[in-house]
């Protein structure tokens, strides 16, 4: 029996069932990755690791955990013991991690077995996955097309079927956006619900790790693990963490949505507003409540970001100055020399323009004009959500205003055109607020994501949303033709 | 934002911008500066910043010493080392 | 031309907790290069810095007692440029919120006392170490020192000599010990300031222009820099030129100071609130604590130590105005109940040999067993304090215990009348013409007959009973 496209509830049966062992399960696993290598998912491979752990796992008739023993991928911007992590970035091409953050750890304690680490935009900093420095990686449904980003990698390896489930980082979507272009299930939690300890930081106040998935069901499972208190994050909350399974079956008669009069949807294309109607009705008959609701400040979200997240990046872009580790460019004449050459050889263009512009933005005299002011824009945001949260229980946009796109044909002339595709993603981050991408059908054969925001640790009314709607649809079982990448 | 700034603020990053791409690279830093512009017309008088999403207070850690040497596995990971420092080319001061 | 001095000290104190300022990495000096470093120390990639909560006590506890303002909301700052030391190519410290705002601090100089005030004081993260002309073509790095707490206090330009920058560290030094803020050392760099210098002619209103001179480490360094940029800007302006407003670095062997090459571009350190760290609130309940839990101040000291040790207003003064004196003091004084005598060996043969060897009394070999020891064998008449001064020198180098020596040396003093007595008639007997003259009024010589008692007792006569019987035996 295949275990290519298998959701992990549906892998742990075959487990419990005794139907395939987890050492089979990795091995074919890692067969499936290199079966399909011209998606180009992963940057690093960790077969050695990965099969060992897993010949480790014995089967049992006790109940086993929902994760012993399954196959996962993470992102390439989790630091992991002993296993290569570049952020798909040359400046960190050769770097290996001597810890192993805090998200990918308790994934493992759980059971789980990494096999690799999963390609993805340069730092995350891109919405296609074409800032990478090991290339593109193809839209499992259409080659040549883009995964989305900056979780690309991941997206595009739970897509294929390679893995069950993947981690992502979602800084003004990179969770999501992916998710929604390779037509799989996306969660970026709370801001804090999720350690940021071992994530290579692109943006602090706004990065947040997540599952990527198959189902809502399995993001739940992977969410279970990956929350909690860690005393290394002084930004991670010390809340309780709900059983985000458990709860995941409630009837949602009486939730009231709320729709964002602001992301004025009737000028999207005809198809994208098609899928989002369809999805209006679909809750409808699930007993949800539509209103049309006014944050008058969310279309500030853009310029906001654009603002924050590279002031914070310049900062937290500036220890990789080839001292310590990562890449250091030979014959320099001097100190500055050499951060001077190491910096520029080792970051691509995308990661310097948001240095520049971030490093502007702080600089004598503008920091009040750009920087401070995004941030009490910032609040005034924060605001409106809190304002509408008062009367609705989730919003909901579509993820994307379009499906996934060509190589090069979006951005490469004017930068600002790409940043505009995270208008209904970007919003979430800057308020610390959680989102879920569920696939919701297919725009001229290329899938689709519908996304639902909800209140400050209320992943459980997403999740029990999200998979109410996919046990009532079955957009998310839909299957790329992959003949193109074998 | 004119040539002279581009090289200030690329000095400051420690970056340098090909020759050959120069132009570009100053057109978008534009592009973009412009869309932050936008921000100039929302009214924020008095609004406190909003540093970051969880307004709570950081949590602290004992004084107590908890950690390894760990110097091996560093000076290992460094571009250049001998074995007790990291190095780099001789800074006059 | 007559030319007024104006000076602004930055004082970076180390504080002395265990662990690291946002790491819990140790703190201890002289460790081997990079071995105090942790992930966060080294600025990996994907850390992240955790609070140390004791550096704010600390710190709270140097605001109170210059009577400034606590804030007990504090937040932290990036101060971003790049350095070979400087882990993550930022500084972490407080920019527009410091822990401790105003203040005053008093100095004392040639018996007038000058009150200077502070501005502010802040907590942030101390950088690691370049060592630059060890290894050929290479600076070393070593970052045991990163992320250590510093507190930056800052002082109104109020001072207006090398004498005063002097006594204002002094001060500073005797503040910080006394409040245990920090070890106070300054060859090991726990106390060490960066000075702003500029001139101005003779009752201008207007401030010069300004050098800083930086991380100068002793009291004798600030006082020669300091002179040194006195008299440089002088003469520049003299000239008829303007000072540059730059950095400058003292260099003790040549003894001038000269401008900082690292340090010729203009930065913008592009300061902005660390996302990484939440706020840090100190309850009010913490406040009371650190004031309920305040140590005793020098002052405070002197009148305890005159009340309930009996000491002279002027004793009193020395031994209180350093904290480690103070400590051996109290301790030893358990130990003993001859006070006075225990604070004039402090003030007296204690300092002369510190001060020779130039070291703190915890770097001597002196403890305080073995000084409360001798007073109390002093006291009560084993030995002389001829004696004690012996063994005294004896136990500073080797730090053995009195009693130890006295056995050991056979330094008991004879205090049996009846064996003293035998040793005066042979001092009488041997020296009669001297006998014959004292008694025909050479009143001098009685001090010739004690002399000869010691000299037969290796300086072991009790000299009391020494002097009695002598007076006894040579009336008749």
């Amino acid at each position: 029996m295949s275990i290519q496209f298998k959701s992990i509830v549906e892998l742990r049966g075959m487990l419990d069932e005794k139907l395939i062992s987890a050492s089979e399960l990795t091995q074919e696993t890692l067969q499936l990755a290199k079966k399909y290598q011209e998606l180009n998912c992963f940057v690093t491979m960790n077969d050695e690791v990965a099969t060992k752990k897993a010949s480790g796992i014995i089967p049992s008739d006790e109940i086993s955990s929902w994760l012993e023993g399954m196959p996962l991928a993470q992102k390439d911007l989790f630091c992991t013991k002993g296993l290569r992590t570049t952020c798909s970035s040359k400046i960190l091409a050769d770097f290996i991690p001597p810890y192993t953050a805090t998200a990918v750890e308790k994934l493992e304690d759980a059971g789980a077995i990494t096999i690799g680490k999963t390609n993805m935009d340069e730092f995350a900093m891109g919405s296609s996955n074409e800032t990478s420095f090991f290339g593109n990686v193809h839209n499992p449904w259409k080659k040549g097309y883009v995964p989305g980003g900056s979780s690309g990698g991941s997206a595009a390896a739970v897509a294929a079927g390679i893995v069950p489930a993947a981690t992502g980082t979602d800084t003004g979507g990179s969770i999501r956006q992916p998710a929604a272009h390779c037509g799989i299930t996306g969660l970026k939690p709370t801001y804090g619900r999720v350690s940021r300890w071992g994530m290579i930081a692109f943006a602090s106040s706004l990065d947040q790790a997540g599952p990527l998935a198959r189902t809502a069901e399995d993001c739940a499972i992977l969410l279970n693990s990956m929350s909690g208190y860690d005393s290394k994050d002084t930004t991670s909350l010390n809340s309780d963490v709900p059983d985000f399974l458990a709860n995941i079956n409630q009837p949602i008669d009486g939730v009231k949505i709320g729709i964002i009069k602001e992301f004025n949807l009737g000028e999207l294309d005809s198809e994208v507003q098609a899928r989002f109607e369809e999805s209006i009705k679909t809750y409808e008959k699930l007993g949800a409540q539509f209103v049309e609701v006014s944050l008058p400040n969310i279309s500030a979200s853009v310029p906001t970001y654009y603002s924050i997240a590279p002031a914070e990046c310049s900062s937290n872009l500036s220890r990789f100055d080839g001292v310590r580790f990562g890449h250091r460019a030979e014959n320099t004449d001097d100190l500055n020399d050499l951060y001077i050459k190491s910096r520029s050889e080792g970051f691509g263009d995308e990661v310097k323009r948001r240095i520049l512009i971030g490093t502007y933005a702080l600089s004598a005299g503008y920091y009040d004009a750009y920087y401070k002011k995004a941030q009490q824009v910032r609040r005034l945001i924060k605001n409106d959500f809190d304002h509408v949260f008062q009367s609705v229980d989730i919003l909901m946009t579509p993820t994307s205003p379009n499906t996934a796109f060509k190589f090069g044909s979006k951005g490469t002339q004017n930068p600002v055109e790409l940043y505009l595709e995270d208008l209904f993603t970007i919003s979430s981050n800057l308020a610390g607020l959680p989102a879920i991408s569920i696939p919701h059908g297919q725009v001229n054969s290329l899938p689709a994501g519908l996304q639902l925001i909800g209140n400050f640790l209320k992943e459980d009314q997403l999740l029990n949303a999200a998979h109410l709607f996919q046990k009532n649809s079955d957009f998310h079982l839909a299957q790329p033709n992959l003949e193109d990448f074998s | 934002m004119d040539q002279e700034t581009v090289r200030t603020i690329c000095y400051l990053a420690r970056l340098e911008i090909d020759q050959k791409k120069s132009n570009k690279i100053q057109k978008d830093l534009e592009t973009i500066i412009e869309l932050i512009g936008g921000l100039q017309t929302i009214d924020t008088l008095d609004i406190e910043p909003l540093y970051n999403p969880l307004e709570m207070t950081a949590s602290t850690h004992e004084d107590i010493v908890n950690s390894d040497n760990e110097k091996e596995k560093f000076l290992k990971n460094a571009p250049a080392s001998n074995e007790d420092y990291f190095l780099v080319p001789r800074v006059v001061e | 031309m007559n030319w007024e001095t104006v000076i602004g000290l930055e004082t970076h104190v180390q504080l002395s907790t265990k662990t690291k300022l946002f790491s819990r990495a140790s703190t201890t000096f002289g460790a081997n290069p990079n071995t105090n470093v942790n992930l966060v120390d080294c600025g990996l990639p994907g850390v992240l810095p955790s609070i140390n909560k004791e550096a704010f006590y600390k710190a709270i506890r140097l605001g109170m007692a210059i009577n400034a303002q606590i804030n007990q909301t504090s937040i932290f700052d990036r101060k971003n440029y790049f350095y070979a030391d400087l882990p993550k190519g930022y500084q972490i410290t407080q920019m527009d919120l410091p822990i401790v705002l105003g203040g005053s601090i008093e100095i004392f100089l040639d018996g007038t006392t000058k009150k200077i005030n502070i501005t502010r004081a802040h907590l942030e993260e101390d950088a690691g170490k370049s060592i630059h002309d060890e290894y050929d073509g290479f600076s070393a790095i070593d970052l045991n020192r990163a992320g250590t707490p510093l507190l930056e206090i800052v002082s109104e330009p109020e001072l207006s000599s090398a004498k005063e920058a002097v006594a204002y560290m002094k001060a500073m030094h005797q503040l910080v010990t006394y409040l245990d803020v920090s070890d106070g050392n300054m060859a090991q760099g726990s106390l060490r300031c960066d000075a702003n210098v500029s001139i101005k002619k003779n009752g201008d209103k207007e401030l010069g222009t300004r050098t800083e001179i930086k991380n100068i480490n002793s009291f004798k360094f600030i006082e020669k820099a300091i002179n040194f940029e006195i008299k440089r800007q002088i003469k520049v302006l003299e000239s008829g030129e303007k000072v540059t407003q730059e950095t400058r670095l003292y260099d003790s062997v040549k003894d001038e100071t000269r401008p900082m090459r690292s340090k010729e571009f203009a930065n913008d350190y592009r300061y902005f609130p660390e996302p990484d760290l939440l706020p840090v609130i100190i309850s009010d309940e913490e406040m009371s604590k650190i004031k309920d839990e305040f140590p005793e101040l020098p002052n405070e000291k002197e009148a305890r130590y005159q009340k309930q040790f009996k000491l002279s207003a002027y004793d009193a003064q020395i031994i209180a105005s350093s904290k480690s004196m103070a400590d051996f003091f109290e301790s030893a004084a358990n130990q003993t109940k001859n006070y006075t005598l225990l604070s004039n060996w402090l003030i007296g043969e204690v300092s002369a040999y510190l001060n020779k060897e130039l070291i703190e009394i915890s770097e001597s070999k002196l403890n305080v067993d073995n000084l409360a020891m001798l007073i109390n064998r002093i006291d009560d008449q084993t030995i002389s304090g001829k004696i004690g001064k012996t063994i005294f020198e004896e136990m500073c180098i080797n730090g053995t215990s009195p009693d130890e020596i006295i056995e050991s040396k056979g330094l008991k003093q004879i205090s049996d009348d009846g064996a003293i007595e035998q040793i005066i008639d042979t001092v009488i007997k041997d020296n009669s013409a001297q006998v014959k003259a004292y008694l025909e009024g050479k009143d001098k010589l009685f001090g010739f007959f004690v002399g000869q008692v010691m000299k037969l007792t290796q300086g072991k006569a009790n000299p009391t009973s020494v002097n009695t019987i002598l007076k006894e035996k040579l009336k008749k």
